[in-house]
């Protein structure tokens, strides 16, 4: 029997919506078929079953949110025993070694496994940097609570109705607490001590944490009561994107190179190109030709398309490119990314843009388009601002800002001219290449991207 | 010399449920008992009382029958036949007790008939024979306790003066019994003979009867004897027994009574007799024990009334599992706060955990509520509307802590209390929970809702 569970999948995703199940029990399944999708806050999911067999259970209907952990289906695939896509002593081990979170799995595995696993359990995720794989359940952020202060029903934590108000009551997490009673039942004296255990914790959570690797390699620090503030818990997209920052600017050395580049041509090239695209349908951004210019870099400063294996003290030299580009949202920053970018034409890559903001807009985009990303780019130049320090999404090597163009006053030929200027501010990795590679790397830019034809014939 | 795993003395309620649960956990078992399996509870006590007090629970209902519309012609034609009384209940015994033998044989368990005496921690004899065992268990239960009144040993070796076992056996039904003590055993036989035409007196040292139940049970349990015929004397000091008559003395004054018999039911003492060689710890109530039942004496378990914890039949069986279970590695406990108990009168009692005096000593934020079963469909209907249910909780999380019923099937009742306790249920919990109509346990679901807020039938200002 193959439990297939709701793994974790990252992004800080603890719960979604079934939205469609493929199968009715009883019927044959192949390794790789789609067994149900789901809908998330951040993506929709398909997940494909990891065995071949007879689907005995599908144990949710359409419409019922389910959280990680949650067996979706069950699949006889005639092996004895009870296995899950969520191998526990895994986890385990990985938890016990309190080994750092290292760039193990570098993103490209991903989409080819997928077929294989149902979920991705390692690797990359989109959200600058990667997240901790674990097979519990991710505490629910508050915000999702906040009007039934009940606890999650879907979650099945077997307890005693006492010990279940007494949690709530002294900020337990029940689903934490190991159960003493019959078949695990959290009894009221399992409750009294784990609140007693929270309490004496700071103590003893200081030299475990000093000994445990970079992201967590401080304590964590409160803020103390004041007048005329407010206090709003994080919601689990901020708390994810809070821990990759840390996570990435904590084990990578970030140094930034900054420039200036004339885009007159460029803009001149687009502005005409743009309109005759608009009558196709296509809204031709210059985030498209960034792209190209990024990929023309990336092939020549391979450094920046790489990621350091830290455990293996190697670096891994990526021969796709798959570029991030991060989406601001309403909820917060996306990245979905797109794959191959070397081999798409300007107006593919265009294309894609566009679908992509769209979807992560309204969060339709597919598990697998935010992830396995080689180099990011972010574009902060769509709200005005003309430079910033980007932060890594680890374990990438770089990520490159671009600002807003404007015109300004140069001066070419010792005459003061007016042209496009556009800002580019580079993230790099200083483990793996160094600033001078790193300055090329921006001067193949500027190159491209202030002579537009050069970077078309590169494309 | 043959050799076992577990050697258990005693064959009651709580040995022969040990030796079950032992010879299941794997282990080869001995049980060593002097009279027929099934100790007190199985031969002299809960089930023939039980099966006497359905006579006389019939015999009642007939005398009612006209209440009900059915007219007996004539009604001087009902009659006890004592002798078929007493015939019944030996044969509902006789298969009780056989269907354990056979329990015991099919879990093959070596019974051994006779005294058992140990020779040391590890070696018990029977007669001529010794057995040998990794671990003792003892459960040889306990026997009724006279107390220094002069003239009540003599009486009693002449069968004046009875205990509970001599109670169910006797020749004939007597016209008049005193019973002495007010305890659950007074209560049962007083509602019995009572029933079945008897004059019943019982005689209390203290100032009422059924001191260790809640108040409220107190109070409507003795006004309910008290209108069914049964004399309560209270605050009696007991000075002599003179053949079946009894001298007490109350308020100074001295008075005495005559009756057929005495039953003597003032307590229970623990049976230690055999036991002598193995320098057990003894405390007030019975053989100390730890929490997994283990006595001072390593291996050597003991279990049931000779613990004196609760003397119940069924607490001496889940001693006994967990001793058994104990010695299988598995540590587990009884909270005994969560033991019900019960009290076969008419109508009967069920009751769990904390007393609300009790609940209010222990410190707890102590919330009740009661609901009678003069408003129960069910009740109504059966003409059985004395009692009521009375739900104590913990007001901090709603935790239910005790459970009171009256109710003429209180003591099927309380199971759903036990479960609710044992659960960490709370007041919320019992009220959410649909309970079936008509039946007496809607009362349940009604104290809860009382407790929660308001009860739905009937009108609470």
């Amino acid at each position: 029997m193959f439990h297939v569970k709701f793994a974790d999948i990252g992004e800080g995703i603890h719960e979604g919506v079934l939205l469609k199940i493929f199968f009715n029990e009883g019927d044959e399944v192949k390794e790789g078929d789609s067994l149900f999708s789901l809908e998330t806050d951040k993506v929709n999911a398909e997940i494909p079953s990891p065995v071949s067999g007879k689907l005995v259970k599908n144990k949710f209907t359409v419409g019922t949110k389910v959280n990680v952990g949650d067996v979706i289906v069950i699949v006889d695939d005639g092996v004895p025993g009870m296995r899950s896509n969520m191998q526990e002593g895994e986890v385990l081990t990985e938890e016990e070694s309190q080994e750092p979170v290292t760039p193990k799995a570098v993103s490209q595995g991903d989409e080819s496994d997928a077929h294989v696993e149902p979920v991705v359990e390692k690797g990359s995720t989109s959200v600058v940097g990667q997240i901790e794989i674990s097979s519990d359940v991710i505490p629910s952020s508050g915000e999702a609570n906040e009007s039934a202060p009940e606890v999650d029903h879907n979650v099945r934590v077997l307890a005693t109705p006492v010990a279940r108000k007494m949690a709530k009551d002294l900020g337990v997490d029940i689903k934490k607490v190991k159960g003493t009673g019959p078949q695990g039942r959290v009894m009221k004296a399992d409750i009294e001590a784990a609140a007693e255990n929270v309490s004496s914790a700071p103590a003893k959570a200081a030299p475990s944490a000093g000994q445990s690797s970079a992201p967590r390699a401080y304590e964590k620090s409160s803020v103390a009561q004041q007048e005329r503030t407010e206090r709003v818990p994080m919601t689990m997209l901020r708390k994810t994107i809070a821990a990759n920052m840390s996570l990435s600017k904590f084990t990578i050395p970030h140094t930034a190179v900054m420039d200036e580049i004339d885009v007159t041509d460029l803009v001149a090239f687009r502005n005409v190109s743009k309109e005759a695209l608009e009558s196709e349908g296509v809204k031709l951004t210059y985030l498209a030709f960034f792209i190209k210019a990024v990929v023309t870099g990336l092939k020549k400063y391979k450094g920046l398309n790489a990621s350091l294996d830290e455990s293996a003290e190697e670096i891994v030299y990526k021969h796709f490119y798959n570029i991030g580009i991060a989406v601001d949202t309403p909820d917060g920053l996306m990245v979905p990314v797109i794959k191959d970018a070397d081999q798409k034409s300007i107006v593919e890559l265009a294309k894609i843009i566009e679908d992509y903001s769209e979807r992560a807009r309204n969060k339709t985009l597919k598990l697998e388009e935010l992830t396995g990303g080689s180099f990011t780019i972010t574009n902060y130049g769509s709200v005005g601002a003309s430079f910033g320090v980007p932060v890594i999404k680890h374990p990438e090597a770089g990520i490159l800002g671009v600002g807003a163009i404007v015109k300004k006053p140069v001066v070419i030929d010792d005459a003061v001219v007016i042209r496009s200027i556009l800002p580019v501010s580079l993230s790099f990795d200083h483990r793996i290449i160094d600033g001078a590679d790193a300055g090329r790397f921006v001067g193949v830019l500027k190159k491209q991207l202030s002579n537009p034809n050069l970077l078309l014939l590169n494309a | 010399m043959k050799a076992y795993d577990i050697i258990i003395v005693g064959g009651g309620p709580g040995g022969y449920v040990a030796a079950i649960k032992a010879s299941q956990l794997g282990s080869t078992v001995a049980l060593v008992e002097a009279d027929r399996i099934g100790g007190v509870c199985l031969n002299y006590g809960c089930i023939p009382t039980k099966t006497l007090l359905r006579s006389a629970k019939l015999y009642q209902d007939f005398l009612d029958a006209e209440s009900f519309g059915i007219d007996i012609d004539p009604a001087s034609g009902v009659k006890v036949n004592w002798k078929n009384l007493m015939k019944r209940k030996d044969a509902v015994v006789g298969k009780i007790v056989g269907g354990v033998e056979l329990l015991v044989k099919h879990n093959k368990i070596d019974v051994y008939n006779g005294f058992g005496k140990a020779i040391d921690a590890h070696t018990v004899e029977i007669g001529e024979e010794r057995i040998t065992g990794k671990n003792l268990i003892l459960a040889t239960g306990s026997s009724v306790m006279l107390p220094d009144i002069p003239g009540i040993h003599e009486a009693y070796t002449k069968g004046q003066v009875i205990d509970s076992t001599g109670a169910i056996n006797l020749p004939e039904q007597p016209k008049t019994i005193t019973i002495l003590g007010g305890g659950v055993i007074a209560v049962e036989f007083a509602t019995l003979f009572n029933s079945l035409g008897t004059k019943v007196t019982i005689i209390q040292r203290s100032d009422a009867i059924l001191k260790m139940v809640d108040e409220d049970v107190r109070n409507v349990m003795q006004k309910h004897l008290k209108e069914t015929g049964v004399t309560i004397i209270t605050n009696a000091a007991l000075e002599k027994v003179e053949g079946s008559t009894v001298t007490y003395k109350v308020d100074g004054a001295s008075h005495t009574l005559s009756a057929d018999y005495i039953l003597a039911s003032l307590g229970r003492k623990p049976n230690l007799k055999g036991f002598e060689s193995l320098g057990l710890e003894v405390g007030k109530q019975g053989v100390v024990v730890d929490q997994h039942m283990e006595t001072s004496v390593k291996g050597v378990y003991a279990i049931g009334d000779m613990c004196g914890k609760m003397m119940l039949a069924h607490v001496a069986s889940a001693e006994g599992i967990i001793a058994a279970e104990a010695i299988h590695g598995s540590k587990n406990v009884i909270d005994y706060h969560k033991v019900p108990s019960c009290i076969y009168s008419f109508p009967e009692v069920g009751a769990i955990g904390y007393t609300e005096s009790e609940a209010r000593e222990a410190g707890f934020d102590v919330g009740t509520s009661t609901f009678p079963l003069s408003a129960n469909g069910k009740a109504v209907a059966e003409g059985e509307t004395t009692g009521f249910v009375k739900i104590i909780h913990d007001k901090k999380y709603g935790e239910v802590i005790g459970v009171h019923i009256v109710a003429s099937h209180a003591t099927d009742m309380i199971a759903e209390a036990a479960v609710t306790m044992e659960l960490e249920g709370t007041i919320y919990d019992i009220a959410k929970t649909v309970h079936p109509h008509p039946t007496l346990s809607e009362i349940v679901m009604e104290a809860a809702h009382g407790a929660v807020d308001k009860p739905i039938h009937i009108i609470k200002r």
